[in-house]
């Protein structure tokens, strides 16, 4: 269902909906950048062309979740934390994000009818027709998932960095939207695309003439014509993993986190314990101390092994589990990284002809 | 340490929360001392012996040295809710390692100035050189302190938002 | 002078006096500079110091341990290289420094907003504090002859947005911090650019004890960003890598800046002043101030 709203309408029923809801999208602060917030007024949401630095990513997967309370003394059991009930709507979530999304789904809230079939023969290997999936359902995930509207913004002006295209995600894709915006003169056009969507917006609007459709489709058309970046990903990255080509790309990475935070799609966690609470937060491949084991073992030492299995994990191990690449082509880790580093570049560049 | 020298962190009962119901005139602050074993946890010992009375807000700590105070011991009270912290140790001069508080000093000076730029009461962080003779004068400097930390209120800046 | 910079670098891997030369390369946009790790003559080709040239090397020399290193190093580069000497993380004759004059970097995020020519963009903030200037320390140097003074006088007084800061009022202060460390990520990319960050295991990795929070809330955040300016007191030349690599936008240069002006009001200290120089907390005076000590 396709509808035109004036802006005016449109905040006026965000404002509304702030009642029952509450309502999550991007905020620009001065001189900082754009930020997904919790937003109490409605002007303060931003609704342009800019990206916002962290993905939507943060309130699904969030920075840090407790889980769990230890007792002290007398105290009865360990306390579970009951999952924060308040319906919430993402506005603004663009199309790379909504993706990153549904992929994070396929690990934290596989569809209960999973015709996945768990890895469970041993020796199966790599190349095996069973994808391992995930049967795990984590319920903070899924909570947040459930009590989410997701009111997406198509993308009117991509940077350099993005490379969307490249990935299967489209500018104005609908891909895990409830409701997709796309702004065109005086207000909005409105894609409502499920039921719940509906609930929120569908008595809103004028249905969009056949000439205004037409306009929306070549402009939609246009979109993905903006993308400069375009990267070739390869079907497997086998024949590669022990090539040099990991040291020389990976030689400049300073092992931060910003690729992994920033990333729609990275998932990696660390449970910490502190005073008693035992709390998930992320963690991810860059650091040294990731995978370093009590014995004082680390699998992997150095940056080349660190860099590579980012890209393993994005092109190969999560094609071969869930049958996607667990990249969306955002461009955040491109555009945020210290020393340029350009994982479509390394990607693209790869020399697959190569054997190992 | 029993139970009732801990001040609880369990998120329910933060600091905040605490001490929003007490009125600030009954608050009394908790204050940690870092005391160094030579001079001023002598001094503090023998104001006990000499049966000196002080405000029991202060919970001592004794360290090999005032140097050996690490700048995160500080932040670490602070951040769970501590009222005020004091490190103590020799006078210049009497050091038991010769010049462990001179090291002391230079890095204290920097972390006082740098909690006052980033907005944390300079009253919650204090220094001091106190020696085994000076029971009293470790008497007076806790009355003052304590004093001087129930102005300031109770320390806020950490508690509640977890 | 980039002929000259290629020539000397060609130079020094064909006699072998160093294995490898960390340099400036033109990015894949054509515009920006990334680091360069240069093993082959052939490759010295690639070589380049111009104003987009923003990093600071030093940082990659502790991935080479006992390698004969050529880095190719500008004013604020080479006084954190004499910090990693006076603290022992380098021996002298590792490392080749080819010293560039430089006249001021480009303000990095001014890239993103579309301009292009260094006309149009600012120079960093770091370097409006700064002279052009040759390198205190180098075994080589190229000179600048082509490029003109970036034309901004030094402040006056460089520590006028500290003292400004530091008059308003304590409860404004912490609300400043408060929101400004709110927006910290964790994700440390300002202690892994940083050359001063070497610690094997930092204290904001080690879990016994966990010094504080590893969760992104006020109170970690607060704790993680005091501690690393106050480990870097007395060894932070102001390269301003940190505030650079920050994605979301943190002045870290502003606590950097205000220990920095603490410790040459109290202490007359200047760090990487010189190969010779005791690092600040591992000396002291017996006159050192103590007013704040009752």
């Amino acid at each position: 269902m396709l509808k035109s709203i004036t802006k005016e309408d449109f905040f006026t029923r965000v404002g509304e909906l702030s009642n029952d809801f509450e309502i999550i999208g991007p905020m620009e602060l001065p001189l900082k950048g754009i930020f997904y917030q919790s937003i109490l007024n409605t002007e303060d949401l931003y609704l342009g062309d800019g990206f916002a630095i962290e993905p939507i990513k943060k309130f699904f997967l969030e920075p840090s979740t407790r889980l769990l309370r230890y007792p002290w003394k007398n105290e009865p059991g360990v306390e579970s934390f009951s999952p924060p009930e308040r319906e919430r709507i993402a506005i603004g979530v663009r199309p790379c994000e909504a993706k990153g999304l549904v992929l994070l789904d396929s690990v934290f809230d596989p569809p209960a009818s999973s015709d996945l079939i768990p890895n469970s023969a041993p020796g199966a290997g790599k190349k095996s027709s069973n994808r391992a999936g995930s049967t795990y359902q984590d319920a903070f995930y899924t909570n947040n998932r459930k009590r989410t509207i997701i009111v997406g913004l198509a993308c009117g002006r991509p940077d350099r960095c993005c490379f969307c295209t490249s990935l299967g995600v489209s500018p104005a894709g609908t891909t895990g939207m409830d409701v997709l915006l796309f702004e065109i003169e005086g207000g909005f056009a409105i894609e409502i695309i499920t039921d719940r969507g509906k609930g929120i917006f569908g008595a809103l609007g004028k249905e969009l003439s056949e000439e205004e459709k037409k306009l929306l489709t070549s402009v939609n058309n246009k979109r993905e014509d903006l993308l400069e970046k375009k990267i070739r990903v390869p079907e497997s990255m086998d024949t590669i993993f022990t090539s040099d080509y990991w040291d020389k790309v990976s030689r400049s990475c300073i092992s931060c986190g910003i690729c992994t935070y920033l990333c729609p799609t990275c998932h990696c966690f660390d449970l910490i314990d502190e005073r008693r609470i035992k709390l998930r937060c992320y963690d991810g491949c860059s650091f040294p101390h990731f995978t370093l084991h009590a014995s004082g073992e680390n699998p992997r030492p150095t940056k080349k092994e660190r860099y590579r299995q980012r890209v393993f994990h994005k092109f190969d191990y999560f094609k071969i589990n869930f049958g996607e690449n667990l990249c969306v082509g955002c461009g955040r880790c491109i555009r945020f990284c210290p020393v340029k580093i350009d994982i479509g570049d390394i990607v693209d560049k790869a020399p697959l002809s190569k054997k190992r | 340490m029993n139970k009732s020298q801990i001040p609880d962190h369990s998120p329910q009962k933060n600091s905040g929360d605490r001490n929003l119901k007490a009125p600030i005139k009954d608050f009394e602050p908790k204050i940690v001392g870092f005391l160094c074993n030579w001079c001023s946890y002598a001094g503090a010992d023998l104001a006990g012996t000499s049966r000196i009375k002080y405000p029991p807000n202060i919970r001592v700590i004794r360290v090999p040295c005032s140097g050996r105070v690490n700048p995160l011991f500080v932040l670490n009270c602070l951040m769970n809710g501590v009222d005020g912290v004091l490190v103590s140790g020799c006078h210049i001069g009497d050091c038991h390692y010769s010049e462990g508080n001179f090291y002391a000093r230079r890095r204290f000076a920097i972390l006082k100035r740098l909690l006052e730029y980033i907005g944390i009461d300079p009253r919650r962080f204090q220094m001091a050189w106190v020696s085994a003779a000076e029971g009293e004068r470790w008497a007076k400097l806790v009355g003052e302190l304590v004093e001087e930390i129930k102005e300031a209120g109770p320390n806020e800046h950490f508690g509640g938002n977890r | 002078m980039n002929v000259e910079l290629r020539k000397k670098a060609k130079e020094l891997l064909k006699t072998k006096q160093v294995e490898m030369i960390i340099g400036y390369q033109r990015g894949p946009d054509g515009i920006s500079a990334t680091p360069v790790f240069i093993t082959r003559e052939e490759e010295a080709e690639n070589l380049i110091w111009d104003v987009y040239c923003v990093y600071n090397l030093s940082n990659y020399l502790k991935d080479f341990p006992g390698k004969k290193i050529g880095i190719i190093a500008k004013e604020c580069d080479v006084r954190s290289i004499i910090v990693l000497l006076q603290e022992n993380q380098l021996k002298r004759d590792d490392i080749f420094i080819i010293g560039v004059e430089c006249s001021g970097v480009i303000a990095e995020h001014t890239l993103a907003s579309g301009k292009e020519s260094p006309g149009e963009l600012d120079f960093d903030e770091k370097c409006k504090a700064c002279r052009p200037s040759t390198p205190r320390l180098y075994d080589y140097l190229v000179s600048q002859k082509d490029q003109k003074d970036k034309g901004v006088l030094p402040e006056e007084n460089p520590y006028q947005d500290i003292r400004k800061f530091e008059a308003k009022s304590i409860e404004e202060r912490f609300k400043f911090w408060q929101e400004e460390f709110s927006r910290c990520i964790r994700c440390y990319a300002c202690r892994q650019i940083c050359p001063m960050c070497y610690c094997p295991r930092c204290v904001a990795d080690q879990t016994m004890p966990t010094w504080f929070s590893r969760a992104p809330d006020l109170e970690g955040n607060l704790a993680w960003n005091v501690i690393r300016a106050f480990h870097l007191a007395g060894r932070c030349i102001d390269c301003g890598e940190c505030e650079r690599a920050c994605p979301v936008g943190i002045p870290l240069r502003e606590v950097n800046k205000k220990i920095e002006k603490d410790i040459k009001e109290l202490f007359d200290y200047e760090a990487g002043a010189g190969v010779d120089q005791k690092p600040l907390l591992s000396c002291f005076d017996q006159n050192d101030p103590e007013d704040f000590i009752r």
